[in-house]
């Protein structure tokens, strides 16, 4: 049974590209800044490796994944413990609202990655708020 | 000229999203991996294990790993072992940070100020002091390094991710089986063009050279050099 009220926002661990950073920042904006108390995350490699309590968590609550590439990590590795995500956002559809946020590196995404991540994170944010709203 | 995969080490971390000391061990990496040794260092997304294909998979399977835990949990070295082979070394952050008597502050899992920049790069230093131990390279001391790396901050190398690395894996029958063969190609070519004309000791020759990059008990050799020789003949019939 799913607990609406509690809504699991997992990035992807992108080491390899500045992307991957942004998903990381974003989910930190959201379960940090933006909707506190009502967001929490998961370590990926924890549930990737069958962690009982992270796998527990990810099916009793609605996941939100954000992925830095296409390869799409954070989505498939949810996907992998039984659990369809309740939303899912790639970077990249951010970054092409936004293309002159270019991300100047994976350690320091710099003002323009912390940027493109809060634009980010508002989706992530009104995605929260739909799916403890009942939206979903 | 054979444009043969340099030998690397490979760095796992965990980047667990949880805990302060996950995004230690991804910063550290990427110390290493930019400033440290550029040269000597490869990384992968250590969830790819899982979602990836045969080729992310053979990552750990063609360069030597270490694996950058932020905690005991160990999911970087337990993933890579169980997805691709055993790693040549390891460090858990929290561990060999409490033993260095550096306090972690929770705050650095979203930004590491400048004392978690710090707690990282002495954990750069214990992975490069690895990476040397396992490539058998002569660096000097990491400290004389870091110095090096102060003013490479600025402009950091490019950094290599495996997943564009285009590590070749070739299928060919061994024996009654398929099997993997990682760089088959340009290591068959590396041997024709070191000793194109003679046929002594050439399957002696081509399983030297495969064994670099891939794992070959001894009691399998003698199929391996049969399944070698085929596919040299195959490609320089004319010559060999």
């Amino acid at each position: 049974m799913s607990d609406n009220s509690h809504v699991l926002v997992i990035p992807c661990s992108g080491v390899g590209k500045p992307l991957g950073s942004v998903a990381r920042e974003a989910a930190y904006q959201v379960i940090e800044d933006l909707r506190p108390g009502m967001t929490d995350t998961v370590c990926l490699s924890l549930l990737t490796m069958g962690d009982a309590e992270a796998q527990e968590k990810v099916r009793t609550h609605p996941t939100i994944t954000i992925d830095g590439c296409a390869k799409a990590c954070a989505y498939k590795n949810v996907q992998s413990t039984g659990v369809e995500p309740t939303a899912d956002l790639q970077v990249v559809d951010t970054y092409r609202e936004h293309r002159e946020l270019k991300v100047p590196a994976v350690i320091d995404i710099g003002e323009t990655g912390r940027e493109l991540a809060c634009h980010l994170a508002d989706k992530v944010a009104k995605e929260v708020d739909r799916i403890v709203e009942g939206g979903d | 000229m054979v444009d043969l995969p340099r030998k690397k080490v490979g760095l796992i971390a965990c980047s667990g999203e949880e805990l302060a000391c996950g995004t230690l061990s991804r910063v550290a990496v990427r110390q290493v991996l930019e400033s440290l040794r550029p040269e000597d260092t490869v990384t992968l997304c250590l969830p790819l294990f899982l979602a990836g294909n045969e080729q992310e998979r053979a990552f750990a399977r063609f360069y030597p790993t270490i694996a950058v835990d932020g905690c005991d949990k160990q999911c970087a070295k337990r993933a890579t072992e169980k997805y691709s082979a055993k790693v040549a070394a390891e460090v858990v952050v929290d561990k060999a940070l409490q033993e260095q008597g550096i306090a972690v502050h929770p705050q650095w899992r979203r930004q590491p100020d400048q004392s978690g920049l710090e707690a990282a790069r002495y954990i750069a230093e214990r992975i490069a002091v690895q990476v040397d131990q396992i490539l058998g390279h002569e660096h000097p001391g990491p400290t004389a390094r870091v110095g090096e790396q102060q003013e490479a901050q600025t402009a950091p190398a490019p950094a290599t991710c495996s997943c564009a690395s285009g590590i070749p894996v070739t299928q060919i029958p061994v024996g009654e089986r398929l099997v993997d063969i990682l760089a088959l190609e340009p290591l068959l070519t590396l041997v024709h063009e070191q000793a194109p004309a003679r046929n002594d000791g050439l399957g002696a020759k081509l399983l030297q050279a495969i064994k670099v990059y891939n794992d070959i008990s001894p009691e399998a050799e003698p199929e391996y050099e049969q399944a070698l020789l085929r596919e040299y003949r195959q490609r320089f019939g004319k010559e060999a």
